[in-house]
């Protein structure tokens, strides 16, 4: 076919382009973090937390827990596993409740406890206290477990280890059974493994998550058992969040290119329109891709999940275009001449939709409009300036006349229900209007898409473990890490207070495991010099029964404790207590954070009166649940702000562009009609809206304003009223798969989405072909 | 003189009275296991002496002992605290305080526990087998005034347990003394209670 000189122009900047394309999106980063759907945290404190829960100690744990068996065969499985995963490179640690690898912590408290433990004050070694110190050692010496604490007594009359063990340890931890951990019904028998690798690193959490399964499918072997593995923890849940989106978007992207490449082969029934009309899709994907890619840096799996509707989408134009021009047009560039003013005036309205997405503070989203900003521009340009040099003259879809006509009486008879409709929406704008509880829902919880029973497994066998449950938080910040120890020490007086006075259950501190240096002084100036302590020593012992030399490694033990270097965080090297101390402590270049987890909170406003002294701009007490509903919340707000000023702008683009207001307000009314009846079919299925359901809504308007236009400009110009008809009931089809498939999404963001528009498009047609006019003259010419 | 120690004294002085008891060609290790194998169940009162190099004088206690074939043992401690030790099985459990500390571990856990009270249960079951595998056995003495000394065959446990000793009148058990590793020890008393 001959090309035009403008046409092969044309052709040449398009292929550039998309070599263009294609070099971008090679070099891209694709991305499957989810908390690029978490609005942006203002504050510096919530910031190192999201960091801390993305690639801090506690990202790298992996919660095992094995069931279905005989709470004895479950031990024996957890000794198998846990002996053969602790020669696995990829595990730094394996704990299960066997003393394996405890002796290092058993170490460094027993070498440091006189630095470690907070009763070490002067009159702790004065004559009344050591005697009652002694009273309690010679109990349990005579008790039945003497035979294990003897040791012990010698070095360690006062007991400090044995302290120090039950506050580290939480004064519980979790169920032993046969040695190893287990749930308090026995159900479970559970395992911790903490991975070498940072959570952040799916790949490598993937192939720890392989390894405890197969470790798990050999020893069920050996032994011989029938047994379930159950596997939670923040790794688990990005893989299986990752694996989702991949899923999910490879699965609709093709099922949508599938049914709108059946569709339009249904319709043109020619391959090679079929062709020519994914050209316009292909190159609004590309363009879209590369567009995020250049200006994000990476992309993300929800964006390119989120492709699927821009194949619905695109592939708009070229169905005009193809339908519309035909049988009177010589060549496709005067079929598209005719049709490019409305056109590009959709494509505005739709870009002017996406903007508000592009405007917003999740970076998700924003990504999600650039894409389809770019997507949609790229699309219209190809069918205006492509397409056309590449048609052949004389191009038509034939035998479509039939079909057109039917639908063009279908809609007619649409025009009919107006008032039925109209009357629908009356009611459901008064029904909305009356409702009193809010239309929205801002926790985080519908917005994961792990499903509820893991989530809820993962906080039981927390709470098994002993691990707190991360909610409260007491969270404290400094210039490095002394002067933040000191700090935190001043603050955990008063939580002592507020568990004592039962304001909290209990609460967890790095100073625990590492007590500031100032405190470290303090405690050894405390002991008392060998002649003092040997003085007291020997008037307490006076009418107890131990021998003289009894406490020579004790005297010897203090002495030293006295005289040695404070200890630092490298002391902990090598203990399990290690991980303790920095899954508490975020460090920063010059910003040094402590993170206090409380327990059982009973009473918030007790804590803040115990708290007041300390609380200031380093020490905040916060409650994530509400934190982070509460800038939901904001953000919403601000959402819906930005959805009204877009529907504003929309209005005012038509009315600018078609010249009259009267005229802007006839293609907006069925789109209010839409967005009225969506909205209630919406809260009829589900009750409340989230935010990613706003987002739909001004989608609906986006896309939704191309049909009400083309309505507006009247089907039956040209006497082409079957072909316009046919046209707009393809394209509203195509559009309503590419978004009514995300519906069936798991992830939630994306399913909202799809929903919304899934079914706003349809209303959409339905309301512009009840409020068009053009249809009362149809009507009584027949009737 | 106390009345453990008179009873004590009691025992032992009748046997002076009853020379020919038992047939003394008949009586070995096997014939004990195959007499204490068949008491299903005994109860007796004990007064324990332990003795510990860091303390001057020894520690005593009071209690009951409660045994049930094949492997329940429980140590009831009246004076001077109350306490409570049961072994079911495999299951050890320490009770203080009235029961409000309580501790629960697998015996197979804490080998030097094992070979102290699982040595004392075998013997009161019978068990040959068993106690040829963990100790090696010196048997001697009459029927009435047996004595059965255990030493512990593991190295790493014989150096906390040196010596387990039971002595024993027929199929009932007089005393046990423990003989640990660094020299302390103690002594068990014991006197079937028909209660």
């Amino acid at each position: 076919m001959p090309v035009s000189r403008r046409g092969a122009v044309a052709l040449a900047i398009w292929l550039l382009m998309l070599v263009l394309c294609a070099v971008t999106i090679v070099r891209a980063r694709f991305s499957a973090d989810l908390s690029a759907f978490l609005p942006r945290s203002p504050t510096p404190a919530q910031q190192a937390m999201v960091e801390q829960l993305k690639d801090g100690v506690v990202s790298r744990l992996i919660l095992v827990g094995l069931r279905d068996a005989e709470p004895a065969a479950l031990s024996t499985l957890n000794k198998a596993m846990a002996a053969q995963l602790r020669t696995d490179p990829l595990f730094a640690a394996i704990n299960n409740g066997e003393p394996e690898g405890l002796e290092a912590d058993r170490e460094f408290v027993y070498r440091h406890r006189y630095l470690l433990s907070d009763r070490v004050t002067a009159s702790h070694f004065e004559v009344p206290a050591l005697r009652v110190s002694l009273e309690q050692s010679l109990e349990l010496l005579t008790s039945e477990a003497g035979l294990m604490a003897k040791s012990l007594v010698a070095a360690d009359p006062t007991g400090e280890v044995l302290y120090l063990v039950e506050r580290m340890t939480g004064g519980g931890g979790p169920a032993l059974h046969d040695g190893v951990w287990a749930s308090r019904d026995g159900q479970y028998s559970l395992l911790l493994a903490q991975t070498r690798a940072p959570g952040f690193d799916m790949d490598a959490q993937a192939r720890a998550i392989s390894a405890l399964q197969s470790a798990f499918d050999a020893v069920r072997e050996q032994v011989g058992v029938t047994a379930a593995i159950d596997l939670v923890g923040p790794g688990v849940f990005s893989v299986q969040t990752r694996d989702t989106i991949k899923r999910d978007a490879e699965r609709f992207a093709m099922a949508a290119s599938l049914i709108v490449a059946l569709m339009l082969w249904a319709v043109f029934r020619s391959m090679k329109l079929l062709a020519l009309g994914l050209l316009p899709v292909a190159t609004g994907v590309a363009a879209g891709v590369s567009a995020v890619a250049v200006w994000h840096g990476e992309v993300h799996g929800i964006t390119l999940g989120f492709g699927a509707t821009l194949i619905g989408e695109a592939v708009d134009y070229a169905i005009y275009l193809f339908l519309q021009g035909g049988a009177r047009s010589a060549d496709g560039s005067s079929a598209m001449r005719r049709l490019w003013p409305t056109l590009w005036l959709g494509v505005l309205t739709s870009v002017f939709g996406y903007s508000a997405l592009f405007l917003s503070d999740f970076p998700g989203l924003a990504q999600l409009g650039v894409f389809s900003i770019a997507g949609l521009i790229g699309a219209v340009l190809v069918t205006r300036f492509v397409l056309p040099a590449l048609l052949p003259a004389g191009f038509a879809v034939t035998g479509i006349e039939g079909i057109g006509a039917l639908i063009y009486r279908v809609l007619g008879k649409l025009r009919g229900l107006l008032a039925p409709l109209a009357l629908l929406t009356g009611v459901c704008v008064a029904l909305l209007l009356m409702r009193t509880e809010s239309l929205w829902r801002d926790d985080m919880g519908g917005l994961s898409p792990i499903p509820t029973e893991l989530q809820n497994l993962d906080g039981r066998l927390r709470a098994e473990l002993g691990a707190p449950d991360v909610r409260h938080l007491v969270v404290v910040t400094a210039a490095d890490a002394e002067a933040g120890l000191r700090l935190v020490e001043s603050v955990v007086q008063h939580l002592e207070e507020a568990r004592a006075g039962g304001v909290i259950g209990g609460f967890d501190t790095p100073t625990r495991y590492l007590p500031s240096q100032a405190a470290q002084r303090a405690r050894q100036a405390a002991l008392p010099a060998p002649d003092e302590l040997q003085g007291s020593l020997r008037e307490a012992m006076s009418d107890l029964p131990f021998e003289p030399e009894a406490f020579d490694t004790f005297l010897g033990d203090v002495e030293q404790a006295r005289q040695q270097q404070v200890i630092d965080r490298a002391a902990l090297d090598g203990t399990r207590l290690a991980l303790r101390y920095d899954s508490l402590i975020v460090q920063r270049p010059s910003r040094w954070f402590a993170m206090l987890p409380l327990n059982q909170v009973s009473d918030l406003a007790a804590l803040d009166k115990v708290l007041k002294p300390v609380i200031g701009p380093q020490v905040n007490v916060l409650d994530l649940k509400h934190e982070i509903e509460a800038l939901y919340r904001v953000y919403r707000e601000e959402a819906v702000w930005m959805a009204t000023l877009g529907a504003v702008a929309i209005v005012a683009l038509l009315a600018v562009s078609l010249r009259s207001v009267k005229r802007a307000l006839v293609v907006c009314a069925p789109l209010a009609m839409a967005v009225v009846l969506t909205v209630s079919m919406l809260l009829w299925r589900q009750e409340y809206l989230t935010i990613f359901h706003l987002v739909g809504l001004l989608l609906v308007v986006a896309v939704g304003s191309n049909y009400a236009l083309f309505f507006e400009r009247g089907l039956d110009r040209e006497d082409q009223a079957p072909r316009t008809a046919l046209s707009l009931l393809t394209a509203n089809l195509t559009t309503m798969v590419g978004f009514g498939l995300l519906g069936f999404s798991s992830i939630p963001v994306l399913s909202a989405i799809g929903s919304t528009v899934g079914i706003g498009a349809l209303l959409s047609l339905l309301c512009a072909a009840a409020l068009a006019r053009e249809f009362d003259s149809t009507r009584k010419s027949h009737a | 003189m106390n009345p453990w120690r008179r009873r004590h004294l009691a025992v032992s002085l009748s046997w002076l009275f009853c020379p020919s008891l038992t047939r003394a060609q008949d009586w070995n290790l096997d014939a004990l296991m195959t007499q204490l194998a068949s008491v299903k169940s005994a109860r007796a009162r004990f007064v324990e002496k332990r003795y510990f190099a860091l303390l001057k004088r020894p520690v005593e206690s009071m209690g009951v002992l409660h045994y049930q074939a094949p492997d329940r043992l429980e140590k009831v401690i009246t004076k001077p605290r109350a306490e409570r030790m049961l072994l079911e099985g495999d299951r050890l459990t320490l009770e203080a305080d009235g029961g409000r500390r309580r501790k629960s571990l697998a015996l197979s856990e804490m080998p030097e526990l094992a070979a102290l009270i699982g040595g004392l249960r075998a013997t009161l079951a019978g068990e040959t087998a068993t106690l040829s595998r963990h100790f090696d056995i010196a048997f001697e003495g009459p029927a009435q005034r047996w004595q059965l000394t255990l030493s512990p065959k593991d190295r790493k446990i014989a150096r906390l347990v040196k010596t387990l000793r039971i002595f024993g009148n027929a199929a009932d058990l007089n005393a046990v003394e423990v003989i640990q590793g660094d020299g302390d020890r103690s002594m068990m008393m014991m006197v079937k209670d028909a209660g």
